[in-house]
């Protein structure tokens, strides 16, 4: 193990981690924060697509700071699970796809509120969205079912049944 | 007949070894899988329609709400069926869980009060544009409590289960 990785695991987060009943209550606020974002995210992701087009578009995205919430509630947990296990997660191939979806969604919400929000704003019941904001909706909503397939299949693939570019060398 | 031998006849069945044992990951992770997205889906959007009765986000028309309830429905179907298969792997695991009983109960009462919440508040016309009645808020409320608990007690019963098969 890393002196990072010794570090992360001496830390208190760590150690409080590793009591009886927080790592279940972390898990609980995890799918518990998954739920607030795929409500809201997903749901103008859905919207953008077309979907329930009756509903401004500005009037759904008053739900998105519901969904940030619950990013961030995932991200504290996230990082309090990595804190107490890092190795379970710095080597497992699932764990770095999982990073890589979440920096593929990153990317794509940076991409909306850069070029699109402003065009999407305006739109009223019954419009549709911009092409490219529609298709930024279908990554948004691709990229997260790929985050949540990721961290599902985590346990499947923990250290030492693993693959990855910098371990072991 | 003791339930056990249900248990480990099940736990025997061609069905219930495959989804255990085979290392695809078209078996167990991706049922896992369907049961988690599922459950995004279905505890999402509820949520969402429960802050919107709560007040925030008032100018979306309530109404257009059951709009979601396709993608809700879907979600459930999706979650019985992965839920199912689940069960069919584990039988014992879940069933000698007094939790999995309890989370049973939760899905019963959040379904039921998403309906109730359809019926009385969706579909009043007073409530699609601003706000909503204080018992409306009482029952959008209790919804998010409700279908949290569920929530919970499902991702519980990884920690809490007694056996895990019949044989051991």
């Amino acid at each position: 193990m890393s002196p990072f990785e010794l570090w992360l695991r001496s830390t208190s987060l760590a150690q409080l981690m590793h009591t009886r009943w927080a790592w279940p209550t972390a898990e609980s606020l995890h799918f518990f924060g998954l739920s607030l974002l795929m409500g809201t995210v997903g749901l103008f992701d859905l919207r953008l697509l077309g979907f329930a087009k009756q509903i401004p578009l500005p009037a759904l995205h008053r739900l998105i700071p519901w969904g940030i919430l619950g990013y961030f509630i995932n991200v504290i947990t996230g990082i309090s699970f990595f804190t107490a296990e890092p190795d379970q997660y710095l080597y497992n191939p699932s764990f770095q796809m999982k990073m890589l979806f979440m920096t593929l969604a990153g990317i794509n919400v940076l991409l909306f509120y850069l070029t699109m929000f402003r065009h999407v704003k305006t739109r009223g019941p019954g419009e549709n969205a911009p092409l490219p904001a529609r298709i930024m909706g279908g990554a948004s909503l691709a990229f997260w079912i790929g985050v949540m397939t990721c961290g599902r299949l985590l346990t499947f693939y923990r250290p030492p049944f693993h693959w990855c570019p910098w371990c072991g060398w | 007949m003791h339930p056990y031998s249900v248990f480990s006849w099940i736990e025997t069945s061609a069905l219930s070894s495959w989804i255990r044992e085979s290392p695809s990951l078209w078996a167990f992770p991706f049922i896992l899988i369907l049961h988690t997205v599922g459950m995004g889906f279905l505890v999402g959007p509820n949520v969402a329609m429960d802050l919107r009765i709560l007040g925030f986000a008032p100018r979306i028309p309530l109404s257009l709400f059951e709009k979601f309830f396709g993608v809700m429905k879907v979600a459930f179907v999706i979650n019985v069926i992965s839920g199912v298969l689940l069960l069919i792997a584990y039988p014992t695991k879940a069933l000698t869980n007094p939790l999995f009983y309890v989370k049973l109960f939760l899905i019963a009462c959040a379904v039921t009060q998403t309906r109730v919440i359809r019926d009385r508040i969706l579909h009043d016309r007073r409530w699609d544009i601003g706000p909503v009645a204080a018992n409306g808020k009482m029952l959008a409320a209790t919804s998010i409590v409700i279908w949290g608990g569920a929530l919970t007690a499902g991702r519980l019963l990884a920690y809490t289960y007694i056996h895990l098969l019949a044989g051991g």
